[in-house]
């Protein structure tokens, strides 16, 4: 008899999971994603949205249309999950049980954390922020720019840093950037918080006159007096502000009580498993690990959940483990990235040098994402 | 040691920069003045981390201890 498999959230993690496990096993589940949403977004994308490199139908795609034959696809909220009587609840009165459980329900923004946040900020977090974020620059005439990080904590640890240096360039491009003066900000330590690419990172900005501000914890915003204030006391003026938004979990996972107090769920760090429940899994932002919340941590969780769900169901006993590992390109400008990649082993990640090559790869993984990546294969 | 009584408590271990830091600067969001915030972390960069942390926002370093590799920062939140 096939096994009941449901999976809820079909972002990265959840559709990779999916068409893995269906991979693996075919014939011998029953797999089912629920989203409330049928349009399915490659989020790195909204960074190229930003700067007007892209729009929406190079980032997005149907959601049934990325699912593998024999998994079910339904449209629908979910209001309730109850891991003890393995059982789930939908907005439209319908309730769904199963044998596997996996919750790939992402992270949402909460602008609320920080007064004013909502009415000043502009940043790229959605594709409708993002359009209008390019509108902003597009208009900007130069003046005081403020980017940074905002709240923590917040999906994609370096897209801060990218949106800084492309709108460095797209300035340029425009011909304000001699009128603009442009702030990073960063409650950390350092711009960018691992050691080893760090430096790399602030020869860049200063090279391109971009002044760091550490230990500057976003308190308050005031829309009116275009202020940004610290809990550390200090403030800035901008005339445009972009900034991460706080995040949280999703409020279905507040709801049924399993995550943490900010909505994060805890699993085990190796196998993924939610703590005390061996038959319901999270992965991706939904998890309280302290992983990067980014697509392609979500990719190698996913994988581990499908392989050994897979190996349960065919009765064998082998098992892989997660082991942290995240890889990611950071977008500079200029025509150049770099890359970071990260695993619980690590005592401090690796990066690499900026190239042209790096680049050519960010741009190539935002087209074989949804051939390779999102079809489970790799 | 110290006999201080923790009143917010941070588990990082096992979690590398900017980990600990960050779950610190969280709990620091959410606390008043006059909470103790006991924060333990593996990651070694985490003892200069703390004290560069506690000379920019101005609140007490109670103690930073080290004992089996898990450092042990004590913070009296004093500056909010």
């Amino acid at each position: 008899m096939s096994k009941k498999v449901l999976v809820i959230g079909g972002g990265d993690g959840g559709t990779i999971f999916a068409n893995r496990l269906m991979r693996k096993v075919p014939g011998e589940v029953e797999v089912e994603v629920i989203d409330k949403s049928d349009l399915h977004w490659y989020q790195p994308g909204f960074l190229f949205v930003a700067v007007g490199e892209a729009d929406k139908e190079d980032i997005t795609k149907q959601r049934r249309r990325l699912y593998r034959e024999g998994i079910r696809f339904t449209q629908a909220e979910v209001t309730e999950i109850d891991l003890d009587d393995r059982r789930v609840k939908l907005a439209n009165g319908e309730d769904r049980v199963y044998d596997y459980l996996v919750i790939a329900t992402g992270s949402t923004l909460y602008y609320d954390e920080i007064p004013g946040f909502r009415e000043a900020v502009n940043h790229m977090w959605t594709f409708d922020d993002a359009k209008k974020l390019f509108e902003e620059l597009m208009r900007f005439k130069g003046g005081r720019l403020v980017v940074g990080v905002g709240g923590l904590t917040y999906k994609c640890p370096v897209a801060p840093l990218e949106i800084a240096f492309l709108a460095d360039e797209f300035l340029r491009v425009r011909g304000v950037r001699e009128e603009t003066e442009i702030k990073y900000i960063s409650p950390l330590e350092r711009p960018y918080p691992p050691r080893l690419l760090s430096k790399v990172m602030v020869e860049n900005m200063e090279e391109r006159g971009i002044e760091p501000v550490t230990y500057f914890t976003v308190d308050e915003i005031d829309p009116e007096r275009r202020e940004v204030r610290s809990m550390e006391g200090d403030s800035l003026k901008y005339d445009l502000l972009i900034l991460t938004p706080p995040h949280r979990g999703a409020d279905v996972i507040i709801r049924s009580g399993i995550g943490d107090d900010e909505g994060w769920i805890p699993v085990d760090k190796y196998f993924l498993n939610i703590k005390g429940y061996d038959d319901a899994f999270s992965v991706g932002d939904a998890t309280a690990l302290p992983t990067p919340k980014t697509g392609v941590v979500a990719h190698f969780q996913a994988s581990t959940v499908a392989d050994n769900i897979a190996y349960e169901i065919k009765g064998e006993s082998k098992r892989v483990m997660f082991d942290g590992q995240s890889f990611c390109l950071i977008e500079m400008g200029r025509g150049v990235a770099s890359a970071q990649v990260s695993s619980y082993f690590y005592k401090d990640a690796p990066g690499l040098i900026p190239s042209r090559v790096l680049h050519l790869a960010k741009l190539a993984m935002n087209r074989i994402y949804w051939t390779c990546i999102l079809s489970g294969n790799i | 040691m110290t006999d201080v009584e923790p009143t917010i408590s941070i588990d990082a271990r096992g979690i590398s920069c900017p980990g600990p830091l960050t779950n610190l600067i969280k709990a620091y969001r959410k606390a008043k003045n006059g909470d103790v915030i006991e924060v333990l972390a593996t990651d070694p960069g985490f003892k200069s981390d703390v004290k560069a942390w506690i000379e920019r926002t101005g609140n007490e370093l109670i103690s930073v201890t080290e004992e089996g590799g898990v450092i042990r920062a004590l913070i009296r939140v004093t500056a909010k």
